[in-house]
């Protein structure tokens, strides 16, 4: 056999098999955006129409005008961006720490954090609530934005102190000859240097923000401050769904963290194996 | 035992530290031998380093050392402080709820007492039973066949030359969605009057399917819509895990006469294992305290048939209000993640904390 057919025949199989995967993949996407799009008996049509018939933006109407989606929208992005600044401002400086300085017990405290991110959160809801309730926060943004902070501080202090330790030593010892403390280290030396690693961390707590569910729907369950996912989770009453308003909402919950994912892909994907491999 | 996280960057071409006086900058590794400040907390940070410097036998720089040691505790601690209040406090919390009667009145909160009343009423109770296997085999089943398609996944996207980046941004789409989204999506799907699934397998078989009407279609149904959404986080790990092999360890197999097949699964694939490892592990975190999805899709139905740990914890603390029972069923689950990692650590004989803290 000469490698050539064999090289060919190759080819043409890894394209067929990516073109599956993308179609699964893309399938269900197409369908949420296609139905968004769809009026309320097409919606429910049996069979089901491939492209909508008699395309409409009442859905769209319906959930941002007529329901609370635009609300629910709001509380999540304002959530999602304080805890993501709060994260990235304890991070920064925890993670540089355990890079650099001299810290005794640096494996424990990297390990415990660790065990923590991992935790099922379902263990933690139940106290919150309490603790919440006490402080008065249940309903109210502070609350959401302290746990959320909580929860996506050990990755982030992964990440970005996995970041830390690529970047060369010798500018950091330029400063500390010059005699700059390290917070003024931190803040003019290595932060520049460092900005592609805080931005996967930022991208990757504003996702995790964004998508939880269980913590919002324990402690936020007022309509005022329910987030995109507890809104949408709840939005119908039990005997009808209006899919459509809710696919309309949905699609608009996609459309920021596609655009983060699509731009900003290999910092997402750098995050992703940051555990495994380094950044 | 040292407590030192093995630095990544290696001390060669440092500056040999002999002069106190000049070297302005942090020892490279702190072996500071016979330390009195082993238990150094947040708290007992040596007081007044700067000015008092205790010349040690064979150390310089100690002022200066410890001046900066505090440093790093000031910076690490308002992360811990808020992770603590909020996680670790919590777990606590739930553990000694979970151990005792729970009184809940307007009033407010009450435990009292210290019984293991909740974790036997667990223990007998066929629904929580039933959620312990369901779960289990759903994390097991799930995990596999994300774990065989993720790495097929990944074999594919790695021959592929020009539209990897375009594939790798579509498969991050679903992992970055919310859950409570595409689980909706799927019910939507899997309808049985109106779905699109519903008329696909109608027109295929001729006969209609209900797939979330009765318990093992259910499972599966939810099992398929979970494998949509978290393969593509496992493909790209393993596919960062391929690109990262040194290539002349293949060339060698396949010059020693190894064709592809034998490659991958004598060479690449132990080679892989570290990245297989971590894909693994969050995975079976994941899945094992799973919620959104059964909450939107089924509700846990049909009867309870896909009713989870997580989901039947948040039901007994939320809905019937039976916080100790509920408690312990979350610390139970809690622990059981704990154990099943170890346990996979163990028979995998991974590292991770060699291997992420080696950056």
């Amino acid at each position: 056999m000469t490698p050539v057919p064999r090289l060919k025949v190759r080819f043409t199989w890894v394209h067929a098999a990516a073109l599956l995967i993308a179609a699964f993949v893309a399938a269900p996407l197409y369908w949420m955006a296609a139905s968004s799009f769809k009026p309320q008996n097409e919606i429910g049509a049996n069979p089901p129409t491939v492209w909508p018939d008699s395309g409409t933006w009442s859905n769209y109407r319906d959930a941002f005008v007529t329901n609370n989606f635009g609300t629910y929208l709001l509380n999540s992005a304002i959530v999602s961006i304080t805890a993501t600044i709060l994260v990235l401002g304890l991070s920064t400086f925890a993670g540089y720490a355990l890079a650099r300085l001299p810290l005794r017990g640096k494996a424990p405290v990297m390990i415990s954090l660790l065990m923590i991110s991992l935790f099922p959160t379902i263990a933690l809801a139940a106290p919150l609530f309490l603790l919440m309730r006490e402080l008065g926060w249940l309903n109210s943004y502070q609350g959401l934005v302290l746990v959320y902070a909580a929860l996506n501080v050990p990755f982030a202090v992964w990440i970005l102190r996995n970041f830390f330790l690529g970047i060369p030593k010798e500018m950091e010892e330029v400063a500390w000859v010059d005699g700059a403390s390290p917070l003024r280290t931190v803040l003019s030396v290595i932060l520049p240097q460092a900005a592609p690693g805080v931005f996967t961390a930022a991208i990757f707590t504003f996702t995790a923000c964004w998508t939880e569910f269980l913590i919002a729907l324990t402690l936020n369950t007022a309509d005022s401050y329910r987030t995109m996912p507890v809104g949408l989770a709840l939005f119908g009453s039990q005997f009808t769904v209006p899919y459509g308003t809710i696919f309309a909402a949905a699609t608009v919950s996609v459309l920021p963290i596609a655009l983060l994912v699509l731009v900003f892909r290999r910092a997402v994907v750098s995050g992703l194996t940051a555990g495994a491999v380094k950044g | 035992m040292s407590d030192d996280v093995p630095e990544g960057t290696p001390p060669a071409g440092g500056p040999p530290e002999e002069d106190a006086g000049s070297t302005a900058y942090v020892p490279r590794r702190v072996t500071t031998g016979g330390s009195t400040t082993g238990s150094t907390t947040l708290k007992a940070a040596p007081p007044g380093g700067q000015g008092r410097r205790k010349p040690r036998a064979g150390r310089h720089n100690s002022a200066l050392e410890r001046r900066f040691a505090r440093m790093g505790w000031i910076f690490t601690a308002p992360a811990l402080v808020v992770v603590l209040a909020v996680t670790l406090f919590p777990i606590a919390f739930s553990v000694a709820m979970s151990l005792s009667n729970v009184t809940v009145s307007s009033g407010g909160f009450q435990l009292s007492g210290v019984t293991t009343d909740n974790y036997s009423l667990l223990l007998g109770s066929a629904r929580w039973q039933h959620a312990l296997v369901f779960t289990v085999l759903y994390t097991v089943g799930t995990v596999v066949a994300e774990l065989v398609l993720g790495t097929m996944i990944a074999l594919v996207l790695e021959r592929l030359s020009g539209s990897r980046g375009w594939m790798m941004a579509l498969l991050l789409l679903p992992w970055a969605m919310i859950t409570v989204v595409s689980a909706q999506l799927w019910a939507y799907m899997y309808n049985g009057i109106y779905g699109v699934l519903t008329a696909l397998s109608n027109g295929l078989t001729g006969e209609p399917r209900q797939f979330l009407g009765t318990p093992g279609p259910a499972i599966l149904s939810m099992a398929v819509a979970d494998v949509w959404k978290t393969t593509p986080f496992v493909a790209i790990i393993v596919l960062a895990g391929l690109m990262m092999l040194p290539t002349d360890v293949v060339e060698a197999a396949r010059v020693d006469g190894a064709g592809s097949w034998t490659a991958f699964w004598r060479v690449r694939l132990p080679l892989l294992r570290p990245a297989l490892t971590i894909a693994v592990l969050f995975r079976i975190l994941q899945a094992f305290g799973i919620f959104d999805l059964p909450f939107v899709l089924t509700g846990g139905g049909p009867g309870d048939a896909t009713e989870s740990l997580a989901l039947l914890g948040w039901q007994v603390m939320f809905t019937n209000l039976d916080f100790g029972p509920g408690a312990a069923v979350a610390a139970s689950t809690a622990a059981l993640v704990l154990v099943g990692c170890l346990v996979f650590l163990r028979a995998f004989r991974a590292r991770v904390g060699d291997e992420e803290t080696t950056a």
